[in-house]
């Protein structure tokens, strides 16, 4: 070398001593690659639980705007009753098609719901678009198959009970006849009491050309808050309430939350010990190099400079460290996702991860080599070199 | 004034019974071009004295001032770049790193010596000098050992140090080779640099100026040698 720099005395002493070097070096890479494993896969699940939350239900609904009348007598609320302003119509469901972020919309399902007469009885009909309604409520089960043209019908697990109807049978519909193709298992809820058709052969039924009573949304909300489509939605028909589905969002933020303190938990506890593990070997090698380090300071090296020729070794290992631990940790993730949410994902180079990892491994390198760098500094070099 | 004196220097190491005297009250002025010899039984404090002046020992009271500076009102930082600036130590065991050549062995001091020109030519001469620029890609372990002290010189004086303190230097060398090893000391200080020299070696004393003995952690004796 044509001029020898604290550098070259880093990295000679990094070729002398292989094995340690390379110990050290696997340590601190196991914890930077579980850590981005952990927050790799963590992004995975996240986005695949946004994707999966996003369509399972809705999350907008949208019902006519109505005033709330209280009813009172000597000052005392007897009751409140909601009066439609407006109602709404099919128009209005293709309407949400075009909001600004109409990429973000899935699935619009459109509900006409009322009551009329079932084979001599009272009976609540729904009628539902059937290839939009079981999109939006992949739950469901159900014998036979669904209904494709308009006089077939579904019917809910008690409607079909109380009606003693089942898959095959011909239900009359306040006079026409309808064939039941798919029964519902049950749900628990008042969809079990339902009777669906066709949304167009209810409004026939039920005298409501082009109107719906409820429109049920579905909408991916990573990229865009449901908050923002809400207000969207809310602009184009003004003449509605817009409402988001509180219990499903916050569901899902609590699910992410978890995942991501679990994340950063276990990310802090490994990187603990890829610290330990720097500070110890690197206690060792200084404790080695005594006789070193008091030879650099009789010729002239300050402290500083001892402290520099250290630190130079953990960065140089602490890099390596972070490249490699990068990369390990990005496969890692791969077979994470595969196994613990069995999502088969393609291996992704994040570079903002990447660089996250490789600031990660000099800091954990950097924290657990100061101690020693200091250490080494602080060697009295009498008593040093005493040791040769 | 002296280039080197050493004012009322006492030492004591920490230990039982208010501790361990190393020097007692050491007074003594050295001039510039002087070849001192500091002789004495062992454990009289004859390194002590060395690494004192070195700069990387503090006396307990006392001053050691060098070419008007007090070395020890110094920072810690500033006695580094004193030692860098106007000391090359020879140690007993020449003190060289195994795992760099002798090349890189004598360009140590000048990795934080800023400097115009090539350190590599600098440690080069350095190693011309003491007649080993055939041996520049050496490692320790694959010279004699007086080679080896050899290397342990050319470090010393690479930085061009107004004084050289050397430490028993022919200690571990056969009488031919310290003969070797004492003859380049000889000219170096016949090139104008201050020598001081503790040692064991009769032979290595008779050649200095100046003899120094210390005995029971005082000087007994101060001479001043005709001839040299």
């Amino acid at each position: 070398m044509s001029s020898m720099g604290l550098k070259d005395i880093a990295f000679c002493n990094l070729k002398r001593r292989k094995v340690k070097n390379i110990f050290l070096t696997f340590g601190l890479l196991v914890g930077v690659s579980v850590v981005v494993a952990l927050f790799a896969t963590v992004a995975t699940m996240q986005a695949d639980i946004n994707r999966k939350m996003d369509e399972y239900g809705a999350n907008m609904v949208i019902v006519p705007d109505a005033v709330d009348l209280f009813l009172s007598y000597g000052g005392m609320a007897i009751s409140s009753v909601s009066s439609p302003v407006n109602e709404l119509t099919e128009e209005d469901a293709a309407k949400i098609w075009t909001i600004r972020n109409k990429e973000n919309i899935n699935i619009v399902a459109p509900k006409l719901l009322g009551l009329t007469e079932v084979e001599g009885k009272r009976g609540i009909l729904l009628g539902v678009n059937f290839q939009d309604e079981l999109r939006i409520r992949p739950w469901w089960l159900w014998r036979g198959k669904a209904p494709v043209a308009s006089n077939e019908v579904m019917l809910g697990n008690e409607a079909a009970r109380k009606l003693d109807k089942d898959v095959g049978d011909k239900v009359n519909v306040n006079g026409r006849p309808l064939l039941v193709t798919t029964v519902l298992e049950s749900t628990g809820t008042q969809e079990d009491d339902y009777v669906y058709t066709d949304l167009h052969e209810a409004q026939l039924i039920l005298g409501k050309p082009g109107k719906v009573s409820i429109i049920e949304v579905s909408a991916w909300c990573a990229s865009c808050p449901i908050a923002n489509i809400v207000l969207q939605t809310s602009l184009k028909l003004p003449h509605a309430r817009v409402t988001a589905v509180k219990q499903a969002i916050a569901t899902k933020a609590d699910v992410l939350q978890v995942l991501e303190r679990f994340a950063l938990a276990m990310s802090l506890v490994v990187l603990l010990v890829g610290s330990l593990i720097v500070l110890n070997t690197m206690m060792a090698a200084v404790h080695e190099r005594t006789g070193e380090i008091g030879i650099l300071r009789a010729v002239g090296f300050r402290r500083s400079h001892v402290m520099l020729i250290i630190l130079q070794e953990v960065a140089v290992l602490s890099l390596i460290s972070g490249l490699l631990g990068f990369a390990l940790g990005t496969f890692l993730a791969k077979v994470m996702a595969e196994v613990v949410a069995h999502t088969v994902v393609q291996v992704q180079w994040d570079p903002v991860l990447g660089l996250a990892a490789l600031g990660l491994a000099l800091a954990v390198g950097g924290l657990g080599g100061l101690y020693p760098a200091w250490q080494a500094s602080r060697l009295d070099p009498v008593t040093a070199l005493r040791s040769l | 004034m002296g280039l080197i004196e050493l004012q009322n220097v006492a030492k004591t190491y920490p230990g039982p019974r208010g501790g361990i005297v190393a020097l007692h009250d050491i007074s003594l002025k050295i001039n510039a071009g002087e070849f001192v010899a500091v002789i004495g039984p062992s454990g009289s404090g004859k390194s002590t004295l060395l690494t004192v002046l070195g700069a990387m020992n503090p006396p307990t009271s006392g001053k050691v001032i060098v070419d008007g500076i007090d070395i020890y009102d110094l920072s810690n930082d500033r006695q580094a770049d004193f030692r860098r600036a106007y000391l090359g130590f020879v140690f007993q065991q020449q003190h060289l790193i195994q795992h760099l050549s002798a090349m890189e062995n004598v360009m140590l001091p000048l990795v934080v010596t800023p400097m115009n020109g090539s350190k590599k030519e600098r440690a080069r001469q350095s190693l011309l000098e003491v007649g080993l620029a055939d041996r520049e890609l050496h490692l320790p372990g694959q010279l004699s050992g007086g080679e080896q002290g050899r290397v342990a010189i050319a470090r010393a004086i690479v930085n061009d140090p107004p004084i050289i303190l050397a430490d028993e230097p022919t200690g571990n060398l056969d009488s031919q080779t310290g003969r070797e090893i004492l003859g380049l000391l000889m000219a170096l200080n016949k090139r104008g640099r201050t020598i001081i020299m503790v040692t064991h070696n009769d032979e290595a004393w008779s050649l200095a100026s100046r003899v120094v003995t210390i005995r029971d952690r005082v000087i007994v004796a101060d001479e001043e040698r005709c001839g040299h």
